[in-house]
């Protein structure tokens, strides 16, 4: 062994690299054209939260009496005017910022908890997954909208409850989801095979686990932003959330619901916005899914 | 690394001592209700230092489960495991040690190697588990590629699904050798081969068992491969061991009568030496349930009242090495083909 070792370049040379899994995996989402145009729209709105201080013609707070409820086309107001008399597109580029954020980060935090938890639960099995998941089932068994309304409801109106009760909604779901991928993978033999080299659990869950179920965990969470964002948008419709004159997307469709025979596009415009942007992200992780799921 | 096998540094007890013995070694899987398999039922055996130990028997007999105890990879309800003399999982022999000297290659040669990870990366997290630095490790992983037949320039960074399963289970073999252990287990590491792909590795097995002074336990329901490639065979039915010997002796002579309808099973190439006996009728009794008595004497062509009775013990049989757990074998036992009493005195 130690001739053919010194033999060998005594540094550790790079070889040619094989194109690897998620090289793989992005040539076959490329053909994928309703996911990419997906992912092209998802990118542009994100663009646009970031940049609508850029990009908004107007203020989207600075209301004006005398232009209440203008339809679509009006000269200065290209998507019309709300009940207030703000700039609908204003108002639309600015609410996708906290819709967006509504959308993504109770999912985030939600798939970081959720994955642990159910990560741990998979990898150790026996009695601890018993209660773990049992645990989890309580607040899986209460429809999400409920469950999302009574949280929110206990803690009070405000962005930040709402956010925690989202993710307090998520976490059972990317849970179980965490634990069925963990629990497949823990009974391949390449765990095997590192547990026999002597490898401890931690070590086994760095390398072999988390790289194989962390991509079908956060396929099945980019599913869930649309849920968030509606749900976000429904507790906003409720009171619960935003508050005005801030604009967000839920918030936008609550206030405007009462236009809705004098202007009816004009108070379709949110809810259009959350169907555009919530389609697109489930066709994006739809995507995903099929471009990471073939094998070879 | 290439010393034969008696004169390994890490060798304690001297090439008379067993390296693995097994004693009594039990795993019952609970059903729930009370139900128990009885997967591997009170196995003894060891292996030699630089023999290759076969184990045959039928899908179900618990080869596999025996395999997985060994490895450690589930614990044991009762029995021990002497490795070179030193209890495994005792005060001198840790766990963490044992696995370093012992290792496994499985049948299924894509689920054995993780899908995200280079070729060389599985092969060197083994030693980096043991605390070789990471470059070592994947000097030693792209050495053991080219001892197993892969040019490393063409297959160290390569993913699993890029090579045949050949090549795969040539990787798996490389990943087993990484620790430089002393025995490994190889559980029907050529069985899902082509025949052709499954005659070279059967010969890389045997230039690296004599390369590294390895000792291998071959499990496979292969018996022509088992043939070829073991010093001694293991014949178990139902968690039990119910014959082991030299291989030759034991093919040519076979005598418990389940390794007799086991070996008979085996297509002849002579047309003249065509099998006549009729060979083994339905399934393994249930193992949850297993039959009192001899375990085989629902099938055995030969049973009689003694054998639903009482348990034939795992006895010395003729002349040496040959050890066979059934009546017949054992004088006085009350079956009418067992040795006369006074013939054996």
């Amino acid at each position: 062994m130690t001739t053919l070792t010194e033999a060998a370049a005594p540094v550790v040379a790079p070889l040619a690299k094989s194109p690897g899994y998620w090289a793989g995996v992005f040539r076959r989402f490329k053909t994928d054209k309703v996911a990419v145009g997906a992912g092209i729209v998802v990118l542009l709105i994100i663009l646009m939260a970031i940049f609508a201080d850029y990009i908004a013609p107007a203020d989207p707070t600075r209301s004006s009496m005398l232009r209440r409820l203008r339809p679509i086309g009006t000269p200065g107001y290209p998507l019309g005017a709300d009940e207030l008399g703000r700039d609908m597109l204003s108002r639309l580029i600015f609410g996708a910022r906290l819709s967006l954020f509504m959308g993504v980060v109770p999912v985030f935090i939600a798939f970081v908890f959720g994955s642990l938890i159910g990560v741990a639960a998979g990898f150790f099995g026996g009695k601890f997954n018993t209660i773990t998941m049992r645990t989890v089932d309580v607040f899986y068994a209460f429809p999400s909208v409920l469950l999302a309304i009574a949280l929110s409801g206990a803690m009070g109106a405000g962005i930040a409850n709402s956010l925690l009760s989202l993710t307090i909604v998520f976490i059972p779901p990317i849970a179980r989801i965490a634990e069925s991928v963990t629990t497949q993978v823990r009974g391949m033999d390449y765990v095997e095979a590192a547990r026999a080299s002597g490898a401890g659990a931690g070590t086994i869950i760095r390398v072999h686990v988390l790289g194989n179920v962390l991509g079908p965990i956060f396929v099945y969470a980019t599913s869930l932003i649309s849920v968030s964002m509606i749900l976000a948008s429904g507790l906003s419709f409720l009171g619960l959330g935003t508050k005005p004159p801030t604009p967000e997307w839920g918030l936008m469709l609550n206030t405007l619901r009462t236009a809705i025979y004098v202007q009816p596009w004009v108070a379709a415009l949110p809810g259009a916005a959350i169907f555009i942007t919530s389609i697109s992200f489930n066709l994006l992780s739809d995507g995903l899914r099929s471009a990471m799921d073939v094998k070879g | 690394m290439a010393e034969t096998p008696t004169l390994d540094e890490r060798d304690r007890g001297g090439a008379g001592t067993p390296l693995l013995e097994a004693r009594t070694l039990t795993k019952h899987f609970p059903l729930g209700g009370g139900a128990v398999v009885r997967a591997v039922d009170g196995v003894d055996f060891a292996v030699l230092k630089g023999e290759t130990l076969g184990v045959v028997g039928e899908s179900g007999c618990g080869k596999s489960t025996t395999a997985r105890v060994v490895m450690q990879l589930i614990a044991q309800d009762k029995g021990e495991m002497l490795f070179d003399g030193e209890i495994v999982g005792g005060l001198s022999l840790s766990l963490k040690e044992y696995r370093r000297q012992a290792q496994m290659v499985f049948q299924d040669s894509y689920a054995s190697l993780n899908p995200r990870l280079t070729i060389e990366d599985s092969i060197a997290f083994g030693p980096t588990v043991h605390g070789v630095s990471k470059q070592a490790a994947i000097l030693r992983a792209r050495d053991l590629l080219l001892r197993v037949g892969l040019d490393p320039a063409r297959f160290a960074a390569r993913y699993p699904h890029e090579l045949s399963g050949g090549q795969r289970q040539r990787v798996n073999i490389a990943r087993a050798l990484a620790l430089g252990p002393r025995l490994v287990i190889l559980d029907e590491a050529v069985s899902a081969l082509d025949k052709s792909v499954e005659a070279q590795v059967l010969n890389l097995l045997m230039d690296l068992r004599q390369e590294f002074g390895l000792t291998y336990i071959f499990i496979s329901h292969d018996l022509n491969v088992v043939r070829f490639i073991s010093d001694r065979v293991m014949v178990m039915y139902l968690g039990e061991v119910v014959e082991i010997g030299p291989v030759d002796e034991l093919y040519d002579d076979p005598r418990h009568p389940y390794t007799r309808a086991l070996l008979s099973a085996m297509p002849s190439m002579d047309p003249d030496n065509r099998t006549m006996e009729a060979p083994l009728a339905g399934d393994p009794p249930n193992p949850i349930n297993p039959p009192e008595g001899c375990r085989f004497h629902p099938r055995c062509p030969q049973a009689q009242t003694v054998c639903a009775k009482v348990k034939p013990v795992l006895a010395t049989a003729g002349e040496g090495a040959r050890q066979v757990a059934c009546h017949m074998e054992v004088a006085g036992s009350g079956h009418s083909r067992a040795p006369k009493l006074e013939e054996a005195a």
